[in-house]
């Protein structure tokens, strides 16, 4: 939730290791011999600068599926692994599975395919999403949840930034700029990688990833940095919102999303982040937005929402882990 | 917003893959199914039988709610099916279009094609795995716990979130299957 938060910093995100550096001019240089045709592209550097700009587009659903995957499993080697050992532990995985896949499921990508999984992570309140649908949650952030609708809540506002494909955002962003840095000459690929990327820009700027493992490392581990100060206010605002109208569609009072924001703790090490009283109020402000008029078709329920329990015993595996003290406020 | 006009301007949103423009609608004018399963019921209540049953981005005109469930709709379906369907299945608001690529090359599809084409199925990719399994340190094990992790994730069916959502008391907008029973009572 309250997501990239702290879990950026804390899991240590911003030290990975860039496995394409160290490459020097001579890598190129024998890579232009090889490859032939990379050194028509270096060598016409500043024409392919300024075209790098065509990599600016929505990747194909391949694509994300592949950057999501390589940044998933970073997630889940810094999240402690998943918590998904015992039986227990598995119904806890179906319940979680079942409050996202049906609020997922009336999302604006309600087919893409969804999965939901605990980081086995007993210290940091958080949540985070990868494209390609992959939503995790920390043991610690569920251990703090009062009730169904602040969970629905968490898991919508992840599944709102998988729609609003923030995340993707911040890999074209790389995607561009890394086209910037090798057309210019830059020695951060291979020549085979610096070819397949700027081959992109006489295609339709959609990369193959799964068949270019060094792009795959190289921008996977990039937009991975790129989280390192969280988004920024509007970016969690805009997924506060679709959240919010993820739960009115689902039946949930976003009454408990308020409550679920309470809960965080505002962090001082992203600057970009949100307060979360300013994120309350203006939250408040757009529920009230919502209320259609007299005649039109109304969108958003306002009768009949629930804050239902948390199921148990699905649910029991997190509370009766004990020994966690909270954040200080 | 007529009926034509509307449709026009859908489809030409739906062609330019635009995220969509919400906007009001008023009776006559057509709706979006939003939900996956959406049923077109016989009577306003979930536990009718489905006449139809709908998927993301498919079509109906709004005929108004009715006047005793409020939060049930009467709509006619893409073929001239009449029925009542849930208030939150709907939308102003057409889903994303998905980028696939096919052998009929890169292109953007609706949420129902994009199912129909196969991409819609999600296993970590071949190029992440690899990745992961390449990586020194404990990548490898985390490659494996998500794979464990997808495999059990899919076992969670639209059955058993209607269940769920029954015993939880929401709203019953996921139907249990994508299409109707052929028993009596089928829904």
């Amino acid at each position: 939730m309250d997501a990239r938060l702290k879990v950026f910093a804390v899991l240590g995100l911003g030290v990975l290791a860039s496995s394409c550096r160290g490459m020097d001019l001579n890598t190129i240089a024998r890579g232009v011999t090889t490859a032939g045709g990379v050194a028509e592209t270096v060598g016409g550097g500043v024409a392919k600068v300024k075209e790098c700009g065509k990599l600016d587009v929505e990747p194909s659903v391949a694509e994300e599926y592949a950057l999501g995957g390589a940044l998933t499993i970073h997630f889940v080697q810094r999240g402690n692994g998943l918590m998904f050992a015992t039986e227990g532990d598995k119904k806890l995985h179906d319940y979680l599975n079942i409050v996202g896949k049906n609020l997922a499921a009336q999302s604006l990508r309600p087919t893409l395919e969804w999965t939901f999984g605990v980081l086995n992570d007993t210290e940091q309140f958080n949540a985070l999403s990868a494209p390609g649908g992959y939503v995790l949650v920390t043991r610690r952030l569920l251990m703090e949840l009062d009730n169904e609708g602040q969970l629905a809540g968490v898991l919508a506002h992840e599944i709102a930034h998988g729609v609003l494909k923030h995340a993707i955002h911040k890999y074209t962003a790389q995607k561009v700029k890394t086209c910037r840095l090798v057309a210019g000459g830059e020695t951060l690929l291979s020549a085979l990688g610096a070819k397949a990327l700027l081959a992109a820009l006489d295609g339709d700027g959609t990369l193959d990833l799964d068949n270019e493992p060094e792009l795959l490392a190289h921008l996977a581990e990039k937009t991975v940095n790129s989280f390192d100060d969280g988004n920024g206010p509007e970016l969690e605002f805009e997924a506060d919102q679709m959240a919010a109208r993820l739960m009115l569609s689902a039946g949930y009072d976003p009454k408990d999303y308020l409550g679920l924001i309470d809960k965080m703790t505002d962090v001082k090490n992203q600057k970009n982040h949100p307060k979360k009283e300013t994120r309350k109020k203006k939250l408040v402000a757009y529920l009230e937005t919502l209320k259609g008029d007299e005649g039109e078709f109304p969108e958003y329920a306002s009768e009949g929402l629930r804050s239902p329990p948390l199921k148990q015993p699905d649910y029991a595996v997190i509370k009766s882990t004990t020994g966690v003290a909270k954040d200080t406020p | 917003m007529g009926m034509k006009t509307s449709a026009a301007l859908a489809a030409a949103m739906l062609a330019l893959g635009l995220p969509g423009m919400a906007g009001a609608a008023k009776v006559g004018d057509p709706l979006y199914v939003k939900a996956k399963n959406t049923r077109v019921m016989k009577s306003p209540s979930p536990t009718a039988d489905a006449v139809v049953i709908l998927q993301p981005g498919e079509q109906v005109k709004w005929e108004g709610a009715d006047p005793k469930q409020k939060q049930w709709h009467r709509v006619t379906a893409p073929g001239g099916k009449k029925g009542f369907v849930f208030q939150t299945n709907l939308s102003t608001t057409p889903p994303k279009m998905e980028l696939v690529t096919d052998p009929g090359g890169k292109r953007q599809v609706d949420p129902k094609k994009f199912v129909a084409s196969g991409a819609a199925v999600k296993a970590l990719s071949p190029g992440a795995e690899k990745y992961g399994n390449g990586k020194k340190g404990d990548y490898a094990k985390a490659v494996a716990s998500i794979k464990a992790m997808e495999a059990r994730s899919k076992t969670v069916t639209p059955e058993r979130i209607a269940a769920h959502v029954k015993e939880a008391g929401l709203f019953p907008v996921v139907g249990p299957r994508d299409s109707v029973a052929k028993t009596k009572g089928g829904r």
